[in-house]
């Protein structure tokens, strides 16, 4: 069956789905809260081609409306894949009258699917494309044109385009080909290689930008002085730019993430170093 | 600070943190593009792009994992942006200024979620009723207006009350202060750096991180070169892993 032949049986069309995509787009994190994430923003999503999919059958509406405001959290963009997924099984339910879709299986397939999407959607948008045109936009920036201010937006316009597609063809092929898509080998050769290119990116931005060296020197008489940052760019370029972000890391692997109290202490040790001049920030 | 500056930059900081659209306050909140603004605003607008391109590069690393956020850029950049514009204050310090009002932000984000709360129980009742429309309300109105209050009072005050104070202190900060935010602005940098380690950072492939850092270091490859050759690594490693699969699956 082509996908043209598929698009003719269903119920939504291309308008209702950019309906639905808007609707979650536009809410995702307003309304997202400590107790259910980002389910709110999921039901409203969906509540409209709901609507048009229960058109005869109020109570399973009202059934499919509050099955959806469960606990849901994942990355919005490739996360809009499993709204699509969602939509055609809803469709099936709505269409079989009986119990062959029962509300278990869409529950499941939402919650056992939202883990793994959000840790691509979290590697390719987040920790690889986003601080990639950030620090583009910087760059631009920094040497005063204007076009830097504006670069930002290319994030967003990328999310837009990435994410209705991945909604669209979630309802279009349906739970079994997305679930054999993620059992591929392609969705896991794509997620390294974005790593490999974000891993690649975050060792030049943080050799770019993270700018720490030591003003420390010893004089001695009848000599030149001993400039420690001279010896340590002997040893390795960037030895104190590399300790700090591994540093870090490791702080976070021991300690767990708590960024708060790591930023206050990164405050405290910058001040204290520099004001014994220890380090300088350039 | 003139009352319409301090509205814009209230409207600005709402515009930038509402979450209206995902990712899209990655631009409207970020503090290039809030340097650029205000950067016209003020009529220098190379050091309003200067000043926002610095604070950014501290967030530029930084992960929203399971919606948490660990700083706010948007705060930090609007508090500072415009009085280092005004009172013409050098980067570092407006960086200092910047970096506490970074921290702060991240309250205001946690009280807008945990008011949210309130909206999805009051969405379970209209899901009862089958009242879309209201749904509708409780996931992108309410919260929207429960944000503006949040988030455009502060600044607004701030901006407007605030800047003389804030400016008074600034300018009697010691040397060694000044060199201390110094030092924060470029180590901050490594916090988000280090984040994103976390989240990609498998141990087989680390050894591109030190590629890249490297390059940078003893070539001094500017960032557009360092993507350019990213690219091109990373389609290797894609177009090879490809061929493998296909000839396991024949």
């Amino acid at each position: 069956m082509s996908l043209e032949e598929v698009k003719e049986q269903r119920v939504l069309t291309d308008k209702d789905l950019k309906k639905t995509y808007a609707r979650w787009y536009l809410s995702v994190e307003v309304s997202n809260s400590y107790e259910r994430l980002q389910a709110l923003a999921f039901c409203n999503a969906l509540s409209e081609s709901l609507k048009k999919i229960y058109k005869d059958d109020e109570e399973g509406y009202k059934e499919a409306l509050m099955r959806h405001l469960q606990f849901y959290n994942s990355e919005g963009t490739f996360g809009a894949v499993i709204h699509g997924v969602v939509l055609s099984m809803e469709e099936e339910k709505a269409k079989s009258k009986d119990e062959s879709i029962s509300e278990e299986v869409i529950t499941g397939f939402k919650t056992g699917l939202m883990g793994p999407i959000a840790g691509i959607g979290d590697t390719l948008i987040w920790g690889t494309l986003k601080p990639i045109i950030l620090a583009l936009a910087s760059s631009l920036a920094l040497s005063g044109l204007f076009i830097g201010g504006l670069v930002p937006f290319l994030f967003p316009l990328a999310v837009i385009l990435i994410g209705y597609g991945m909604l669209k063809s979630g309802y279009l092929l349906g739970k079994e080909s997305v679930v054999k898509l993620m059992k591929s080998g392609l969705i896991n050769n794509l997620i390294n290689s974005a790593s490999i290119l974000g891993l690649f990116m975050m060792g030049a931005l943080s050799s770019t930008y993270v700018k720490i060296s030591t003003p420390l020197k010893f004089s001695f008489e009848n000599s030149e002085p001993i400039v420690i940052q001279d010896i340590l760019d002997q040893i390795l370029v960037g030895i104190l730019p590399i300790a700090a972000v591994f540093g870090i890391y490791f702080y976070f692997k021991l300690r767990g993430q708590y960024y708060n109290r790591l930023i206050m202490w990164l405050i405290v040790i910058s001040l204290v170093t520099g004001f014994f001049g220890i380090l300088q920030g350039s | 600070m003139n009352i319409l500056i301090a509205a814009l930059c209230g409207f600005l900081y709402f515009i930038g943190t509402s979450r209206l659209g995902y990712g899209l306050t990655q631009a409207t909140g970020s503090p290039i593009f809030y340097g650029m603004i205000l950067g016209l605003v003020y009529g220098d607008l190379e050091k309003g792009l200067i000043i926002g391109a610095t604070i950014q590069l501290i967030y530029i690393g930084i992960i929203f994992t399971g919606g948490n956020m660990p700083a706010d850029q948007s705060l930090a950049g609007i508090i500072a942006i415009p009085i280092a514009l005004q009172t013409g204050m050098d980067v570092e310090v407006a960086v200092g200024l910047a970096v506490p009002f970074g921290i702060l932000g991240i309250f205001i984000d946690q009280l807008r979620r945990i008011s949210n709360s309130y909206w999805i129980s009051k969405a379970e009742k209209y899901a009862e009723v089958m009242d879309s429309k209201k749904i509708f309300h409780c996931a992108i109105t309410y919260p929207t207006i429960v944000i503006f209050l949040l988030t455009f009072v502060p600044v607004f005050a701030i901006t407007l009350f605030g800047a003389d104070a804030v400016t008074t202190v600034m300018n009697f900060l010691p040397q060694g202060i000044i060199d201390g935010f110094g030092v924060a602005g470029g180590l901050l940098p490594a916090l988000g750096f280090a984040i994103i380690i976390m989240v990609i950072g498998k141990r087989d492939i680390m050894p591109y991180f030190f590629i890249g850092f490297f390059l940078v270091a003893y070539l001094g490859v500017s960032t557009m070169g360092a993507a350019a050759f990213g690219f091109c690594v990373a389609a290797i490693i894609l177009f090879n892993s490809m061929k493998q699969n296909g000839q396991e699956a024949g």
